[in-house]
């Protein structure tokens, strides 16, 4: 499925002075995104929209009334995604994974993506950076 | 007094260290002879320098070498922590998106800010006129509730960066390409997807009434360095700041940019900033422009997929109904 060399972003842990600019992401994660309210969500892809500002990943989830429910994921920059190796081909639709990430402020289906786990168990990170999201929760 | 001229002495050497071109250097040209600054450029390598100097390096532009040694070591660590294909089972997983997908420098930053005169590298006092101007809601704001999209930055609104924020490194999207024919200089800006048609000669600017986001943009050549000077902006729009972010300029404000190869892969930039109107003084900007091998600038249709907007605005309206 991957060439995702580097898809995997453990990277701002490293908590160089210099890896902390003023601004980062698009927008504020605040004005968006509810901090407390974390998200964990099992579902199948059924569409990538790989577009600017920030790509977002549509997912199926089934609620435990059965039903299936359709959330859309947030991610970083398509363009710094595809830079560091992760393009619009690396989640086929039907893909099973689990993502994690906050809920949006609005109540709607919603989240900021923060990592996408396959169904093997490996990890990527998918989020932006410095946009006020919580950080080593 | 003679440490302040010996300081003075030396913040001016380095100034004009910035733009020497190493010995032995023969700039290229272009087919009609003029100097060739064609490709695209990034300025990644300054990504998280700061605009404004953290005030413990004082009047030090530069790093020292073992400063920047140590910057070195820490960019290789992130490096071969990039390099993973997947998290490691060691890895300090989190549930919050600190581990962004950003864009990387390629080798340490030499310098401490990205201003490089008033001395101490801050920028210079904002007249009380600027300072009642009111700046859009940013990606910066920890607490937005905006009641109209009219409330967002220009950048958030996907319009403009203004000149200054296309430029000066950010987290992603730093790429310039720069495309010349007789009598014109193009650069096209990734993030935003700005695209400067610079005319070359004497031509004079467009008149006072017509202004615009990034301004009439005049160059010449000097030397092998391309300047440009842009006059003509509107007033209050951007900011000379991270992604046209800080407080907004106005309409006399001029930048003067100089673009100088000095090395085959390396750009020196510059930017005069003159707004009386904003500032008590002109103050400058400098940094290098890179090219790397296989770097290239994406399409960023940013208008059309910023669903952000809508959903900040709703995020904001939920709110007031709680």
């Amino acid at each position: 499925m991957m060439t995702l060399a580097a898809s995997l972003l453990v990277t701002a842990l490293l908590a160089a002075p210099l890896a902390a600019p003023a601004l980062a992401g698009h927008h504020a994660f605040a004005a968006e995104f509810d901090a407390n309210r974390p998200v964990k969500l099992q579902g199948t892809v059924t569409k990538v929209e790989w577009i600017n500002p920030h790509a977002w990943i549509h997912i199926e989830v089934k609620g435990d009334d059965g039903k299936a429910v359709v959330w859309m994921i947030e991610t970083a920059a398509p363009n710094s995604m595809l830079r560091r190796g992760f393009g619009r081909d690396s989640l086929p639709v039907g893909t099973e994974i689990l993502i994690e990430g906050f809920r949006a402020r609005d109540g709607a289906n919603r989240a900021n993506g923060s990592s996408v786990t396959y169904k093997d168990g490996r990890k990527l990170f998918i989020g932006s950076q410095g946009t006020g999201a919580p950080v080593n929760q | 007094m003679r440490t302040a001229i010996a300081l003075l002495v030396a913040s001016l050497v380095a100034a004009s260290a910035l733009a020497q071109a190493p010995r032995g250097f023969t700039a290229p040209t272009t087919p009609w002879g003029d100097p060739d600054l064609q490709g695209t450029w990034t300025s990644d390598d300054y990504i998280g320098v700061p605009l404004q100097r953290n005030p413990q390096y004082g009047n030090r532009l530069y790093f020292t070498d073992q400063e920047i040694a140590e910057n070195e070591k820490r960019r290789q660590a992130q490096a071969q922590n990039d390099a993973q294909e997947f998290a490691g089972a060691d890895a300090r997983i989190t549930t919050g998106p600190g581990a962004g997908l950003v864009d990387r420098g390629r080798r340490p930053p030499r310098q401490t800010s990205l201003i490089v005169d008033p001395p101490d590298g801050r920028m210079p006092a904002l007249t009380a006129d600027a300072m009642t101007r009111r700046q859009g809601i940013g990606a910066g704001n920890p607490n937005p509730n905006p009641a109209s999209w009219e409330d967002f930055s220009y950048y958030i609104r996907c319009i403009t960066r203004g000149v200054a924020g296309s430029i000066l490194p950010v987290i992603y999207g730093n790429g310039q390409q720069i495309v010349q024919a007789p009598g014109y200089v193009m650069i096209l800006q990734e993030m935003v997807h700005e695209a400067r048609v610079i005319p070359l000669g004497n031509r004079p600017h467009a008149g006072a009434a017509i202004r615009s986001y990034m301004g009439d943009a005049r160059g010449r050549w000097e030397g092998n360095t391309l300047v440009v000077e842009t006059t003509n902006f509107l007033h209050a729009r951007t900011g000379i700041g991270l992604n046209g972010g800080g407080t907004p300029t106005s309409d006399a404000l001029t930048l003067t940019e100089r673009f100088t190869r000095v090395e085959p892969n390396v750009i020196q930039y510059e930017l005069a900033v003159d707004d009386p109107k904003t500032f008590a003084r002109p103050w400058k900007i400098a940094f290098p422009l890179t090219q790397e091998p296989g770097y290239q600038n994406f399409e960023y249709a940013c208008h059309e997929g910023n669903y952000g907007m809508h959903n900040q605005l709703s995020a904001a309206r939920a709110e007031e109904k709680k």
